[in-house]
């Protein structure tokens, strides 16, 4: 076939030009501004001040942006197990056949659709409250005196109660992505299995895992871009003034571009810019490891 | 042929969807900026579908005014009553919109930068001055000639030439100030007849009120650095409080005995014991508000937000931050303030945009902003407030010295939360002040 180079181009220009504009120019810009100071996110170029790599190391040298690192890791990890290990659960009950599979589908699907105001709120002021909390009243029944009396939200278990808020709403999501993978997996293959004498768990480990791989590597990919946009629920843990149990880098980014709480600070979207730079890189790099530790090129089905 | 007909119908839509994206020569921002906009007067409507495409929406010397407020609030509903009476009165259309607090702090400077149509705005006194101090016009010619300052607070006309680097570039509105607020109740009944004025008035006061089986003090995350900042700048005032929060100055004295006077308090017992994990609004709704703990240190809008739980018989009492003994400041200091409306330094309209101020700060509106958000009237002649904040007049009136947020506290972002952290857990007594000293200086900057 004879290719047509003017339409070949006719018909890319709008894609490529729409990216170039949208994404493209974006992401260079955001690079660039990491090596300036500027204080107004659109301040005009002839304000910016070049100030080469000062916005990464102060980044480096301030304890608060390495807390709110260490946060966000110990999110991606922490609530990465919790998350993926409860919804492979779920998905894999949910897709062997038991009764009512919608509706349990729905029902650990729903806190999805509910906002995250109104389920943070429920669980600060209702079932963390240390005066009349759900959590408070569940141990002082059981006659768990102790357990009964932690305060959930000081220093000390914030991040805790914070992770397990957030993962509570996560766990559906990404149930369903399992599920989907899990329900692609022909029924032949577990059938045999049965015949040849595989218990449920040896057909989980054989057969279910090696065929999920791929999924593992979406929801991985997915729940890491996600928790490194972890903003929300930080700034709804923390309301006015951030805290060092609950800080991101996308909230310290925020305090950095539009300033911090209700006092009138120093703001530097340079500083920002640079913080966009370094999550992208983790991004990236979770992304490549994920790719290459999880070939599912192998196996065909 | 019904197919023919279908796809010219759907080919004229698509084309007119088009052509209303590109028409117009509107700046996209103020396209995307009327989408958000929540309301717009009636007035407006009616004009600007006979205006022409290029007039500014609205007509010749129509106003945009960007406010901090939702509608839903007393204070957003109030000035949408100035606004329709303005509107209804001068003939000059308004479009009003109500942006929230995070929708003006991150879109306002970008929208000025696009060149948006914004002829006034409003927000926090600082937060206008400094922060977009450069996009301000000078109103010292307009207030002259519309004797503006005939009826205003002196004080806070004041304030916003102090913060507007000299000159008056903002008109304060909706005034509040940081102070302790109690409940009546609970003083009379544990025999506390006069406010604390010194630290150890209050360390009394706060005493007779744990005998009495009560909490003397709670509070929330969200406001426990104030109480750091007051007691630091009652101690070297607030230059060198922010010197030190800045600097990183932890060895500095007051530093030590800001720590130890809140280990000495925490020691006794005086805060509420769910102080160190109190995510506002625990504190203030669930123990100030019913009554199981006495004082709060909050701004004056505290009794507008706690009204509906708090309950009609609740008396209010407020009292400035007390004294501490060798300190420099006195009780005449504190963050007062105001949310202040600014007139675009571009703006055509600016006259209007001042006539409108007038409307919303003075007389008939201020009087029913004041109502509707149990607020202080700006307008001097509007002696009368609202009965639950009557309290709070002679505290307003004693005011000399003016504070920022938090008494500059909060004035190092990158040192708030770790101060935060380590004053809740000075408060809820799980850390001592060379603890809470040591942390600080840990922590750097």
């Amino acid at each position: 076939m004879k290719r047509n180079k003017g339409m070949i181009i006719a018909f890319l220009a709008p894609a490529v030009s729409i990216f170039a504009v949208i994404f493209l120019y974006p992401i260079v810009r955001t690079i660039i501004m990491s090596f300036f100071k500027i204080d107004g996110i659109t301040d005009p170029v002839s304000k910016w001040q070049f100030t080469g790599l000062a916005n990464f190391t102060k980044l480096a040298n301030t304890s608060l942006f390495r807390t709110s690192m260490w946060n966000l890791f110990r999110i991606w990890l922490i609530g990465g197990l919790i998350v993926m290990s409860l919804a492979l659960l779920f998905a894999v009950i949910i897709t062997s056949g038991i009764r009512f599979k919608s509706f349990f589908r729905a029902v650990i699907y729903l806190p999805n659709i509910v906002s995250a105001v109104a389920l943070a709120t429920m669980w600060l002021q209702y079932v963390y409250s240390p005066k009349f909390g759900l959590l408070k009243s569940v141990f002082s029944n059981l006659g768990l005196t102790s357990l009964a009396k932690i305060q959930w939200l000081d220093n000390e278990h914030k991040f805790m109660a914070l992770l397990l808020a957030y993962c509570f709403g996560m766990v559906g999501y990404h149930m369903l992505i399992f599920a989907s993978g899990i329900e692609r997996i022909s029924y032949d293959y577990f059938e045999a299995a049965t015949l040849d004498g595989a218990n449920k768990l040896n057909q989980f480990r054989y057969i279910t895992m090696p065929l999920l791989k791929g999924v593992f590597r979406t929801n991985i990919t997915m729940w890491s871009v996600t928790s490194v946009g972890f903003f929300v629920w930080s700034q709804l843990f923390s309301t006015v003034t951030a805290d060092t149990q609950t800080i991101t880098p996308m909230v310290y980014m925020y305090m950095q571009i539009f300033g911090a709480g209700n006092s009138v600070t120093e703001r530097n979207s340079g500083l920002g810019a640079a913080i966009g730079v370094l999550l992208s890189i983790c991004v990236v790099a979770i992304f490549w490891l994920c790719n290459h530790l999880l070939k599912d090129d192998d196996l065909e089905f | 042929m019904k197919k023919k007909v279908m796809s010219l119908a759907l080919a004229s839509v698509m084309a007119a969807s088009l052509a209303a994206c590109g028409g117009g020569g509107q700046d996209p921002t103020t396209a995307a900026a009327k989408e958000d906009s929540t309301a717009t007067t009636a007035a407006q409507a009616e004009k600007s579908d006979d205006s022409g495409e290029e007039a500014p929406a609205g007509g010749e010397g129509s106003l945009v005014y960007w406010s901090m407020w939702e509608a839903t609030e007393p204070q957003g509903q109030a000035i949408q009553e100035a606004v329709n009476k303005f509107t209804e009165d001068t003939g000059i259309a308004v479009d009003l919109q109500f942006k929230g607090r995070t929708g003006i702090r991150e879109g306002l400077q970008p929208a000025l930068d696009a060149g948006t149509n914004i002829d006034l705005f409003d927000e926090d006194i600082d937060r206008v001055n400094t922060t977009w101090g450069q996009y301000l016009m000078d109103l010292e010619d307009l207030a002259k000639a519309a004797d503006y300052e005939a009826t205003a607070n002196a004080g806070l006309i004041a304030a916003c030439r102090e913060v507007g680097g000299g000159s008056l570039k903002s008109i304060p509105y909706q005034p509040n100030v940081f102070a302790f607020f109690y409940n009546q109740a609970i003083f009379d009944e544990a025999g506390v007849t006069e406010v604390p004025k010194t630290w150890e008035e209050l360390d009394a006061a706060c005493a007779k009120i744990k005998e009495a089986g009560y909490t003397p003090i709670t509070c929330d995350d969200a406001y426990i650095v104030c109480m750091f900042g007051y007691h630091m700048c009652r101690l070297v005032g607030e230059p060198k409080t922010e010197e030190i929060v800045k600097g990183g100055l932890w060895d500095e004295a007051a530093v030590m005995s800001t720590a130890e006077a809140y280990a000495d308090f925490a020691a006794k017992g005086y805060f509420s014991d769910t102080i160190a994990s109190n995510v506002w609004p625990a504190g203030q709704n669930q123990e100030l508000a019913m009554g199981t703990a006495a004082m709060y240190l909050n701004g004056s809008w505290l009794p507008n937000e706690v009204k509906d739980m708090a309950g009609d018989d609740f008396v209010w009492g407020c009292f400035s931050y007390p004294e501490v003994e060798g300190g420099t400041d006195g009780t005449d200091a504190a963050n007062y303030g105001a949310q202040v409306l600014a007139i675009n330094k571009d703006s055509k309209n600016a006259e209007n945009a001042f006539q409108l101020i007038c409307y919303i700060t003075k007389g008939e509106f201020d009087k029913k902003l004041s109502d509707m958000s149990i607020g202080i009237p700006a307008d001097s002649t509007n002696s009368e407030w609202p009965e639950l904040i009557a309290c709070v007049k002679p505290v307003m009136d004693s005011m000399t010295i003016r504070y920022p947020w938090a008494a500059g506290a909060e004035a190092n972002a990158d040192m708030t939360p770790i101060i935060k952290e380590n004053f809740l857990s000075l408060c809820g007594g799980t850390l001592d002040a060379q603890g809470f000293v040591d942390a600080l200086k840990k922590a750097g900057n």
